[in-house]
């Protein structure tokens, strides 16, 4: 298990310095698919690099086993990296590249030879053992750069942005191939992503980060249906935020047609319901009910996008699935009544600005 | 769809100045070899296709020693150089920044700015007063010298492949339980290589052509080859002068062709 602790980083000096990541504490799991998620400059490369030892730490520490390693030289961590450019060694062939940390570690050829040939034929790369890495295809050489950090049989396998580099297909089947290797090997894999569908197909737990720091640490699920923040809801999947009041024990929102009970302490919330939540006319479970006027129809195939203008001025979104028959939901302009439901609202804590 | 921009090939009057630039730089060169093919005892007079300057030169005592001399001073000096300019662009590409890195930069290419003549008087003022001290006349001026003047020809090179290679190269190999010395030893330097052998030479070729500050600071009786050139040209002129020039083209050509091909390789 990977305890982080406090873990802190700032760039830079006095008035100029700039904090990357700010006093972040959290466990990771033995044998856990785990993924930092995050916009660019989040913070989330930055602890990647803290794990790996590429950069010292300002502050805090990294337990591992009893023991903190933030201090330690990278060739001293039981940790290993699958680069964003995969950071192959050019002049060397597939094979001394997978045996690259064996050798450095000074283990005898022969054991070295058997685990550059186990490493290959996991990921299916054994025909190609004596080509320079500068002769594969872009996916062959993700696979050489998995084989080379797994040979050494690390505590933990650090992904930094590995399939950005990759097409579209080929990346979908890379997603499928990272999950087989990582249930295979039973290891804990670390992996940085700013793709949310990356995030949500492959991981056991996601941590969202922003701002240099963790917004939630949660299931794919979890972080979908029960975001923490605004900022979670608008980066994982749509979201419509309305701005809402909760009073003694009420919801009450200003177009919406009456008040709801909710358990909730006093105090603006922001309140958020995903577009494909959202109900043109009236739901059976009940909710809030809104008068809207449609500003624009958008046709997506499997669904249309319904543009809301509410009373108030606010705007929303809903997403109707198309049916086979009977063409559109409603017309442009037309004035709709429309039902949030209720076990589809979500409060989040109303933020500043 | 192709936007055609500037092209200084289609400038008029660009290709004519080219090829006249290639003519005078080439032509004479094939006119030296020719001559040096000359049979004749006058070099003003053709007589035939013949060898026979080859074979004066290579049994000419006064040529051979300045070939020796020549040949260990540039090797020593190049070597040196190499060492020096492998280490001082490791320093200024592979350390984090350091106050006067710009000056060191500066000052590692001083002699490739300073004209060559200020710096051979300026040696020579030096190694006089040595020289008297220490009675000493050997070739250790010389490679001092060399050595010195021969280090941004080589630093050149190195540090530009060092810039160019990718940092994340050294991350990973640390990062694959490398220590420092195993990582120079197995990515470092085998990507360096190309560069070290071209910046070997380069500063090969410098220190072999070099006429200036040999001629200030050899000692009486001592010849590199441009030196002992120069002292023939002041008495009687043979063939044999082009032949041994031909001989040092040829060295030079296959030194350059040499350092091209390996620094074209890896790129």
């Amino acid at each position: 298990m990977l305890e982080i602790r406090n873990l802190t980083k700032s760039f830079g000096r006095g008035a100029t310095s700039v904090t990357a990541l700010s006093e972040v504490t959290f466990p990771i799991a033995e044998g856990e698919f785990f993924t930092l998620l995050g916009p660019s400059g989040c913070g989330k490369t930055t602890l990647l690099r803290l794990i790996a030892g590429f950069e010292p730490p300002s502050g805090g520490q990294l337990v591992l086993d009893g023991r903190d390693i933030a201090r330690l030289p990278p060739n001293k961590r039981p940790v290993n990296t699958v680069f964003q450019n995969y950071a192959l060694f050019p002049h060397m062939t597939v094979a001394e590249n997978v045996g690259f940390a064996l050798g450095a570690q000074g283990r005898p050829r022969s054991e070295i030879a058997a685990t550059v040939e186990r490493m290959l034929a996991l990921v299916q790369l054994g025909h190609l053992a004596h080509r320079k890495s500068g002769e594969l295809s872009g996916g062959q050489q993700q696979r050489v750069a998995l084989a080379r950090a797994l040979a050494p049989k690390p505590r933990i396998l650090l992904l930094d942005e590995p399939l950005s580099a990759l097409d579209m297909k080929l990346r979908k089947d890379m997603q499928v191939e990272l999950k087989r290797l990582q249930q295979e090997t039973g290891l804990t894999f670390i992996f940085v992503t700013h793709d949310q569908e990356e995030a949500l197909t492959m991981s056991d737990r996601i941590a969202v980060m922003n701002g240099g720091r963790i917004q939630q640490i949660a299931t794919p699920r979890e972080l979908y249906d029960q975001p923490a923040n605004r900022f979670v809801a608008s980066f994982i999947g749509e979201s419509n935020f309305l701005d809402a009041t909760c009073a003694r024990g009420r919801l009450v929102l200003s177009q919406a047609a009456g008040p709801l009970p909710v358990s909730h302490p006093d105090g603006p919330v922001t309140l958020m319901v995903r577009p494909e939540h959202v109900v043109l006319g009236s739901a059976r479970g009940g909710g809030l009910t809104l008068a809207a006027r449609v500003e624009r129809l958008v046709y997506f195939g499997t669904d249309t996008h319904v543009h809301l203008l509410l009373a108030d001025g606010a705007r929303m979104v809903a997403r109707v699935q198309n049916a086979l028959r009977g063409g559109a939901p409603c017309a442009e302009d037309d004035v709709i009544e429309v039902t949030l439901p209720t076990d589809a609202l979500r409060l989040l804590p109303k933020e500043a600005g | 769809m192709v936007e055609r921009g500037f092209d200084i090939r289609r400038l008029p009057g660009a290709a004519t100045l080219a090829i006249a630039c290639f003519v005078i730089l080439y032509i004479p060169m094939v006119i030296l070899v020719v001559n040096s093919l000359n049979g004749g005892q006058s070099i003003s007079l053709w007589e035939g296709v013949s060898l026979r300057w080859y074979a004066v030169a290579l049994q000419n005592e006064g040529f051979l020693n300045a070939a020796k001399t020549s040949l260990i001073l540039a090797t020593t000096a190049a070597l040196v150089a190499t060492v020096t300019a492998t280490m001082a662009a490791l320093a200024t590409t592979r350390s984090r920044g350091f106050r006067g890195e710009g000056a060191i930069n500066l000052i590692l290419n001083q002699p490739l700015m300073v004209p060559e003549i200020v710096l051979a008087i300026a040696l020579l003022i030096i190694l006089a007063q040595i020289k008297q001290a220490t009675g000493y006349m050997g070739l250790g001026y010389l490679v001092v010298a060399h050595s010195a003047f021969c280090i941004p020809f080589a630093y050149m090179p190195i540090r530009a492949r060092l810039q160019g290679m990718d940092l994340t190269l050294e991350t990973a190999a640390a990062d694959l339980y490398a220590s420092r010395f195993y990582t120079f030893r197995k990515v470092t330097l085998p990507l360096l290589a190309p560069a070290i052998l071209a910046g070997f030479m380069l500063a090969f070729v410098v220190s072999l052509d070099d006429v200036v500050i040999s001629e200030f600071l050899k000692s009486p009786g001592q010849d590199t080859l441009p030196t002992y050139l120069l002292g023939q040209l002041k008495r009687n002129l043979t063939s044999e002068i082009y032949a041994i020039s031909s001989l040092l083209l040829l060295i030079s050509v296959l030194i350059v062709a040499g350092s091209w091909l390996l620094t074209r390789k890896k790129t």
